[in-house]
């Protein structure tokens, strides 16, 4: 049976839970480590942005830094995310492909159901819906994003724990006309949270999701090589660089 | 001249281009939402696209996306070739 290595909750700038996972997948593509579920949150707060994204249109960047709040440009797709750190609980999965269902609808089909199971923990009822989301009445309460590289998937995913609307409009590049009542209330139709259906804290809401993420699976509780921690240092040099965030 | 436009594909994700032409097309960025596998492979799309006719069809276009996608094994997830094709059409005035 594969032995998983599991990282307890950490807390990282976006600099480095974007080189993290990046530093993780080359050394699992190369051998050098297990098959890995960690689980982080963002500190200081960030933005993050898909891989083909425009820094420039999605994020006010100058607000960002205004409110020490960081911006990086993910290596996956999707959209722009705004990763509060009281807000949300960010995983990521890395393992070779043959660890998952065949074909990427399915393997997010596979990934997102750990989160409807975690979900379901908590006494909240999800489901996934294509192409990357989970969804509970209709609204959206986990994203998710994949990419896959030299043999090797990564998925990395949010789920909402508390939603602050307003600060998540002081930093996606939406125009003020555009921020009204109406506006607030739009996303609160189409985007939920833990805290909004259910009484489960923070904690809980990790120990569920640790559990269903590990459910099944032989693993252990491991941390970064050095080697890994080296090379997550270096990367994140590039993840905090004006060349990579604003190359679009 | 420049001309953008942005597309949702239905059941997809959001596509948008900027795009800078004469009567060929010279340069074209392409944004948005999607996924694609490998990621490095939209600079190829986007390379694949310049020097053509600025007046191709959406036909003609998706036609050079698709067979560059077969010949690489570039996988595209919430976007195809003809939303792209679609996209810039609406983008080049």
């Amino acid at each position: 049976m594969t032995q998983w290595r599991v990282i307890e909750l950490e807390e990282h700038d976006a600099y480095i839970n974007m080189a993290v996972d990046e530093a993780i997948l080359e050394n699992v593509r190369d051998g050098k480590a297990s098959p890995t579920i960690r689980f982080y949150r963002w500190h200081p707060s960030a933005v993050s942005i898909g891989r083909f994204q425009s820094m420039q249109e999605e994020v006010r960047v100058g607000a960002c830094r205004d409110l020490g709040v960081g911006y990086v440009r993910r290596i996956t797709g999707g959209g722009a995310v705004y990763h509060d750190y009281d807000g949300e609980l960010t995983y990521s999965i890395i393992g070779k492909e043959g660890l998952f269902s065949s074909g990427i609808h399915d393997s997010y089909r596979q990934i997102c159901g750990y989160v409807v199971n975690g979900l379901k923990r908590i006494g909240i009822e999800s489901q996934f819906v294509p192409i990357n989301d989970v969804i509970t009445n209709g609204k959206k309460i986990s994203g998710n994003a994949q990419t896959r590289r030299e043999g090797v998937l990564l998925q990395h995913g949010t789920i909402l724990y508390k939603l602050d609307i307003s600060r998540m409009f002081l930093l996606l590049n939406v125009s003020k006309e555009k921020v009204s009542d109406k506006m607030v209330k739009s996303v609160e139709e189409r985007v939920t949270s833990v805290c909004a259906l259910s009484a489960a804290t923070f904690a809980e809401l990790y120990a569920s999701m640790f559990k269903s993420f590990t459910d099944g699976k032989e693993f252990s509780i491991g941390k970064l090589s050095q080697d890994e921690m080296h090379r997550a240092q270096e990367l994140s040099k590039r993840y905090s660089s004006d060349e990579w965030n604003l190359s679009r | 001249m420049h001309g953008d436009a942005k597309l949702k594909v239905p059941g997809g994700k959001l596509v948008a281009v900027k795009v800078t032409y004469s009567r060929k097309i010279e340069g074209i960025q392409i944004l948005g939402d999607f996924f694609i596998h490998p990621e490095e492979s939209l600079a190829q799309i986007e390379e694949c696209l310049v020097g053509m006719d600025s007046g191709a069809s959406s036909d003609e276009i998706a036609k050079r996306i698709d067979s560059l996608a077969r010949e690489r094994g570039i996988q595209m997830i919430g976007i195809t070739p003809e939303a792209i094709a679609q996209v810039m059409r609406m983008a080049i005035k």
